[in-house]
């Protein structure tokens, strides 16, 4: 509009004028001008109407509507109730988006946590089951939240053909009004029942008070984007690129400053920690042990070969008679094999535990001993031996009394027993009933 | 300016109740006494807790559900009219009065109450294990809380709750009321300013009624946000009641022309976020006591969960009163297609019922019917998971229609005078409300 002469004098002109002429119709004085000015420059795009209240707007827009328009659009400084119905705006699919977009949010969120704890690197959490639904619902709860909220703005906005920043109406100075107090509906000429006349004569038998024509600027010159933009956004993009380089340069730097403590009191709680100093008592340490000679209630357990798996003083070969090895033993005892003993010596007990691998990748720490290798000698201990082992720990395996109840490591035993024999079963171990449920379980 | 409120009325609607209160009054008081009785009937052949055998146990904790039933109910609609003032809502102006009615019925809850207060003071144990000597003996988590759970106590705190509820409830009807004469715009500030107390009043009420009322159940379990998904139960309870009473209103030929679609639509909304926000404060309290996985706290789930037939009842829950109701009333056409969503009000009240069920019935099983004379008192869940099982009776369902009975009897005294506030300044926005 810049290099419209015409323009600019046409502005001043109706700066001048003021709002003391109300605009009477497209022929008449300064908007005869005006129309005709435009009309030398490009194509007829469409007429525009005003009307002096939204009521009346809405009135013509369903007259427009019933005289078989399509391609008009009503324009308001205000949402007007109503105006959808009578220009025979169709209910917004969006709603349907929304819902496609949460449903994918939960899909994803939960096979985000699928591919991450179950799958690609399982790590066993406070003995949680490595996938578990209630655990996974906080997140999936978010992830579809997060959808749901994108295609609702994202959709918004793309259903509204927004941005828009350009509009060929804005080259009409009565557009303006629509910001401040002008209710206007326009007629596009694309529209198969345009007609230059028979349309302006509907929008004025409407009740319009002004009817205005339309056209595109001719001049390719004045359509193309400015330079200067084409430069912001290269500009934006780069400034907007900088914090993750940022990112990117600190991924793997060092820095000797101590840490923010945002939440003082958190951080450094008014608690006495079990390894600290503490000079109350005269060993100085925090930690309590028991009390020597005494027990907790319910921890006396006379049965030998059940609480250390010695019988007159050897180990004890079979399981205590106490211990009946059965199917759920045998369940629960995987389960907690899983929690307790996999992480070093690996789900199948050949040694190959998440922490075994790490400590092979950084070249510290020895391996797991392998416990169904007849060569490395768990296979031929006593239970009683094993039972020892996970109570109070063999070389540099800690014991595992004060985690696991006793019942539990008999479990275990019995399962790690089942494991070795797994590894030397032949297919007649098995009645042909169960081979084939195993062959069809086995994919 | 008054005649211009009433303007916005149709000059053919009819929002007058005329005499029909005084009948549904009479209809519901009948209708208790005799449910009530057979209730108590049935249950007299069913053992009970009491050492003699005698007791009446099944016929309290159906009792204690229907009557926490009806009085999430009144609360629900209570905290209705408190939003309305405190937002300065518009759109709910006309079905407001409704809900007036339905916060109108604090008064003879608190009547029906007293069949569980009265026993109670009386040294009875039918439903709290804390009102039995046993409990004197006690592990000391329980023992800490001796002194909130004493009978008096207990039946002091019952009087401040209704009363701080009887006086809401009151102060915003006796006003509103007072509006349809008079027209005075300086009551409406009075509501208005008021709400905002009144809310943190209610808050702090219901919370601490749903610790007494339910939660003190199994003294020994507690949650935080037990309150909370009372509240939220309360809140689904109440705005579905609205609904239907504004239906049933609708039925009998009045206003017709001012509570339309666009007020079921925003209703139903409500209905449908307090859906999800019951099943999200149910799965807060759910997924701390999971993850933590310490004993006194799993043992409420660990009843609800791995007992036969709770088990189920659980799962039932969990779609019914979540995700069948959340995913349905998502559309736009399940709230505004009124016949259907009068059956997903009627269907949320139950599953509301079946909530509270669910939160109160697994207690039942304690003392000498469950486990012998030998262990007289055990206290609520405790025993093997296996051996409590819903057991259900028809006096469950039999006191939870006397309830009711009685709360229909509580709107018929409401049935009165207007059934819309015909001069509130904003009735004309509301009768004018649509949504886009």
């Amino acid at each position: 509009m810049e290099t419209n002469e015409n323009n600019d004098h046409d502005e001043a002109t109706s700066a001048h004028a003021g709002e003391t002429s109300p605009a009477t119709g497209s022929t008449s004085g300064h908007d005869g001008a005006r129309a005709s000015s435009n009309s030398d420059e490009g194509e007829l795009y469409g007429v525009l109407a005003e009307f002096d209240s939204p009521g009346a707007l809405v009135k013509a827009a369903r007259k427009v509507k019933d005289a078989g328009y399509g391609d008009f659009d009503c324009y308001s400084p205000f949402p007007v109730h109503g105006i959808d119905e009578a220009m025979g705006i169709k209910r917004t699919i969006l709603p349907v988006l929304v819902f496609c977009g949460g449903i994918t949010g939960t899909f994803l969120g939960f096979l985000l946590q699928w591919y991450c704890n179950a799958s690609a690197w399982q790590w066993n959490v406070a003995g949680k089951p490595v996938w578990s639904i209630p655990a996974n619902v906080p997140i999936g709860f978010e992830t579809t939240i997060l959808l749901s909220v994108f295609t609702t703005f994202f959709g918004m906005w793309i259903l509204n053909k927004l941005p828009q920043v350009w509009h060929p109406f804005f080259r009409l100075d009565r557009f303006t009004k629509v910001t401040d107090d002008g209710f206007m509906l326009g007629i596009e000429a694309k529209d198969g029942r345009f007609d230059a006349v028979e349309t302006k004569k509907l929008l004025e038998s409407a009740g319009a008070i002004a009817v205005e024509e339309c056209y595109l600027d001719a001049s390719p010159a004045n359509t193309k984007m400015p330079m200067f933009i084409y430069g912001v956004i290269i500009c934006t993009t780069a400034l907007a690129l900088v914090p993750f380089a940022l990112v990117y340069k600190a991924r793997a730097s060092h820095s000797k400053d101590p840490h923010y403590h945002i939440f003082g009191d958190m951080d450094f709680q008014a608690k006495v920690k079990s390894d600290q100093y503490n000079d109350l008592f005269a060993d100085g340490r925090s930690n309590r042990g028991e009390i020597s000679g005494t027990i907790p209630r319910g921890w006396l357990n006379d049965d030998t070969s059940y609480a250390q798996g010695l019988e007159n003083g050897a180990w004890i070969t079979s399981f205590p008679t106490s211990v009946e090895v059965s199917r759920d033993l045998l369940r629960r005892g995987k389960q907690r094999y899983e929690i307790y003993c996999s992480p070093c010596h690996g789900v199948d007990g050949r040694g190959a535990g998440m922490v075994a691998v790490r400590s092979q990748k950084i070249g510290q720490g020895i391996l797991p001993r392998n416990l169904v290798d007849p060569g490395a000698g768990v296979i031929t201990q006593p239970n009683g031996q094993l039972f020892n082992t996970i109570s109070n720990g063999n070389n540099t395996m800690m014991g595992y009394g004060a985690q696991i109840p006793v019942a539990d490591r008999w479990a275990i035993v019995a399962y790690v027993r089942a494991l070795e024999r797994s590894q030397f079963a032949a297919g007649t171990d098995l009645t042909d009933a169960e081979r084939s449920a195993a062959m069809g379980a086995t994919p | 300016m008054s005649a211009a409120h009433e303007a916005s009325l149709h000059p053919d609607e009819k929002y007058k109740a005329g005499k029909m209160g005084q009948k549904v009054v009479t209809g519901g008081l009948v209708g208790f006494v005799v449910l009530t009785a057979l209730s108590w009937l049935l249950s007299g052949s069913a053992a009970g807790h009491t050492a003699d055998g005698t007791g009446h146990s099944r016929f309290f904790y159906g009792y204690l559900i229907g009557w926490t039933f009806i009085l999430s109910i009144a609360l629900g609609a209570l905290l209705y009219v408190l939003i309305h003032h405190l937002v300065k809502a518009k759109w709910s102006t006309s079905t407001r009065r409704v809900a007036e009615i339905l916060a109108g019925t604090f008064p003879i809850i608190a009547i029906g109450g007293l069949v569980i207060i009265i026993p109670l003071l009386a040294g009875r144990d039918d439903i709290y294990w804390w009102a039995n000597k046993g409990f004197d003996h006690a592990e000391h988590v329980s023992a800490s809380k001796h002194t909130w759970l004493s009978p008096a106590f207990f039946a002091v705190r019952y009087v401040i709750y209704f009363a701080a509820w009887i006086g809401l409830a009151r102060y915003f009807t006796v006003r509103s009321r007072k509006q349809d004469e008079t027209g005075d715009l300086a009551l409406s500030k009075q509501m208005q300013f008021f709400s905002a107390p009144a809310v943190i009043i209610f808050a702090l009420t219901i919370c601490y009624a749903a610790f007494d009322f339910l939660m003190t159940l199994a003294p020994q379990w507690w949650s935080t946000i037990y309150g909370v998904n009372y509240f939220g139960g309360a809140m689904i309870a109440g705005y579905a009641s609205i609904a239907l009473l504004s239906m049933i209103l609708q039925r009998t030929g009045r206003l017709q022309r001012s509570i339309t679609t666009e007020h079921y639509h925003d209703l139903g909304k409500m209905v449908f976020a307090f859906t999800f926000f019951w099943a999200y404060t149910a799965f807060s309290q759910f997924m701390l006591i999971w993850y933590a996985n310490v004993a006194e706290e799993t043992v409420f789930y660990n009843y609800r969960m791995f007992g036969e037939g709770w088990k189920w009842v659980s799962i039932v829950l969990t779609f019914g009163q979540w995700l069948i109701p959340f995913v349905l009333l998502m559309s736009r056409w399940s709230k505004r297609i009124l016949p259907l969503f009068a059956v997903f009000c009627v269907w949320q009240l139950c599953f509301h019922w079946l909530d509270l069920y669910w939160n109160v019935m697994p207690n039942y099983h304690w003392g000498a019917e469950a486990h012998g004379a030998a262990h007289l008192v055990t206290g609520p869940l405790t025993g093997p998971v296996g051996e409590n099982n819903v057991n259900f009776s028809p006096v469950d369902i039999t006191t939870w229609f006397a309830l009711i009975a009685l709360f229909i009897a509580g709107i018929g005294r409401g049935l009165k005078g207007n059934l819309i506030p015909v001069k509130d300044p904003n009735l004309g926005a509301s009768v004018a409300h649509e949504n886009y």
